[in-house]
């Protein structure tokens, strides 16, 4: 934990966080006086999904994505807690940074949605052409821009560095993607937030009649991986499996493609509602990300072809069909518990 | 995941000292944020897309020097990008980005239309007509 100044003088308190959007989202609120946890953020969201998007591809590999749409988080999240905000996107880079130096110097400090590869700081290991980071500017220095990065660290970045992020067209072009809140409410209705994240969650994982959305597209996906061996051969199937991988580990999801982080949400929520249900329901998530370990583990051992008997491609498939299945008992039974919490 | 199961393997670390944040289970049955060290199996990904990466880029360098290809396709590959986005980036339509990915045709190019390349890619206008002689130092 390290503190930092924003424009007005007003000390910012960075925090490790362990994805970026929820990390961003929760210190605006933390920096406006509402003390509010990364989980918590994530689960009022309705951060927790699953869409497998074969048509998108980054770096010649289809998008599986264990979260909702970049940006809905902090949306909902904002529009629940009761804040008032503003979200903006640019055609013009040049009015995105004049409106950006603006808002600086009134004293908010500003949420960004940036490009990977074009972030200065970040180590040559790490860069991808993802459009989907989000930073935190906190104030504009002599020589660019003094960033806080919630999954990395206090950081320096060059003005330029910072337009080509924010405006370099890629896949999910960001376009200059800018977001603050004007004014938080300083005790906002928590529980009844929670609900409502929680039944949109249970919604978008259950009910979206398209077989590549939530526990529909888990299974979906699954039958894909059983049968890639035979249909791409097994380099271009293990390319795609580790492709899959990162989803689930890599992209600062805080462990198991954000399950373990969910956990933590329903964890706080029982906290919260004093519910022995949600507890419970805590520990099962916690079981279903074990279960996504298991199969990063088991991919991983397929990919480096050890254990020929028990790491195949049919075991893998078998893991995420688990999930599935835990998956939906889990969401029908949040969906049951829901109804009986009052906000 | 209890905090003793974070892993904490003991990986080359790339992100100056940062570690990633896991959430997991303390003593009290309360979660906490812990920082990892590293995985062997996050590592071993990254590492394999990483080497593909950069397998990519060293083949389209020697494909380059082979007379191949134009110096135009080692930078695009050197960044990431795709012809639709190196178009998009450069105000180029992608069917130009695409021919210009010729080097018979990359060579007559003039300068306006370089100019836009090298600011695209973040480069010179000298640079953007060469290619390094020796494999990219990283």
């Amino acid at each position: 934990m390290t503190t930092e100044l924003a424009t007005n003088g007003k000390p910012f308190v960075h925090q490790q966080a362990a994805h970026c959007e929820t990390g961003v989202t929760s210190a605006l609120f933390r920096h406006q006086g509402v003390d509010i946890s990364e989980p918590m953020i994530f689960g009022i969201g309705s951060g927790i999904f699953f869409g497998y998007l074969p048509f998108l591809k980054l770096s010649h590999l289809p998008i599986t994505a264990f979260r909702s749409k970049p940006g809905s988080v902090f949306r909902k999240a904002a529009k629940r807690l009761g804040a008032s905000f503003v979200i903006k996107t640019y055609r013009d880079p040049q009015k995105g940074m004049d409106e950006l130096r603006q808002v600086l110097k009134t004293g908010k400090i500003v949420g960004l949605a940036t490009n990977l590869y074009w972030l200065p700081y970040v180590s040559e290991r790490h860069r991808h052409n993802f459009s989907g980071h989000n930073i935190i500017v906190l104030r504009e220095t002599d020589c660019g821009f003094r960033i806080c990065d919630p999954t990395f660290a206090l950081v320096d970045c060059t003005a330029d560095g910072l337009e080509r992020a924010r405006f370099v067209p890629g896949p999910l072009n960001p376009r200059g993607h800018m977001y603050y809140t004007k004014s938080v409410n300083p005790h906002p209705d928590l529980r009844g937030a929670c609900i409502k994240g929680m039944k949109d969650s249970c919604n978008a994982m259950l009910k979206i009649p398209i077989p590549i959305f939530g526990v529909r597209g888990i299974r979906f996906l699954a039958k894909r991986v059983v049968k890639s061996p035979d249909k791409l051969g097994f380099q271009e199937a293990c390319r795609n499996l580790a492709g899959l991988v990162r989803w689930v580990e890599e992209t600062g999801t805080g462990g198991a493609g954000f399950r373990y982080m969910y956990a933590a949400f329903m964890h706080e929520a029982a906290g919260l509602f004093g519910s022995a249900e949600l507890a419970d329901l805590a520990e099962e998530m916690d079981a279903i990300g074990n279960n996504w370990r298991d199969f990063s583990v088991v991919s991983a051992r397929i990919i480096k072809k050890r254990g020929k008997e028990e790491a195949t491609f049919v075991k893998a498939g078998e893991l995420m069909l688990t999930c599935a299945n835990r998956e939906e008992a889990f969401f029908n039974n949040l969906q049951k518990v829901v109804r009986k919490l009052k906000a | 995941m209890k905090i003793n199961e974070v892993p904490q393997d003991d990986v080359p670390d790339y992100s100056q000292g940062i570690k990633k944040g896991n959430y997991a289970l303390d003593d009290q049955g309360k979660y906490v944020m812990v920082p990892s060290k590293g995985w062997v199996i996050d590592e071993q990904i990254n590492k394999m897309a990483y080497d593909e990466y950069q397998d990519k880029v060293e083949e389209t360098r020697k494909a380059v020097l082979a007379g191949q290809k134009s110096p135009l396709a080692y930078y695009m590959e050197l960044r990431q990008m795709i012809p639709k986005f190196l178009g998009k980036t450069a105000g180029i339509a992608t069917f130009r980005v695409k021919r210009h990915l010729r080097p018979e045709i990359f060579s007559k190019l003039n300068d306006s239309v370089l100019d836009k390349y090298a600011k695209a890619l973040a480069i010179t206008r000298e640079d953007l007509k060469i290619v390094p002689q020796n494999s990219y130092e990283r």
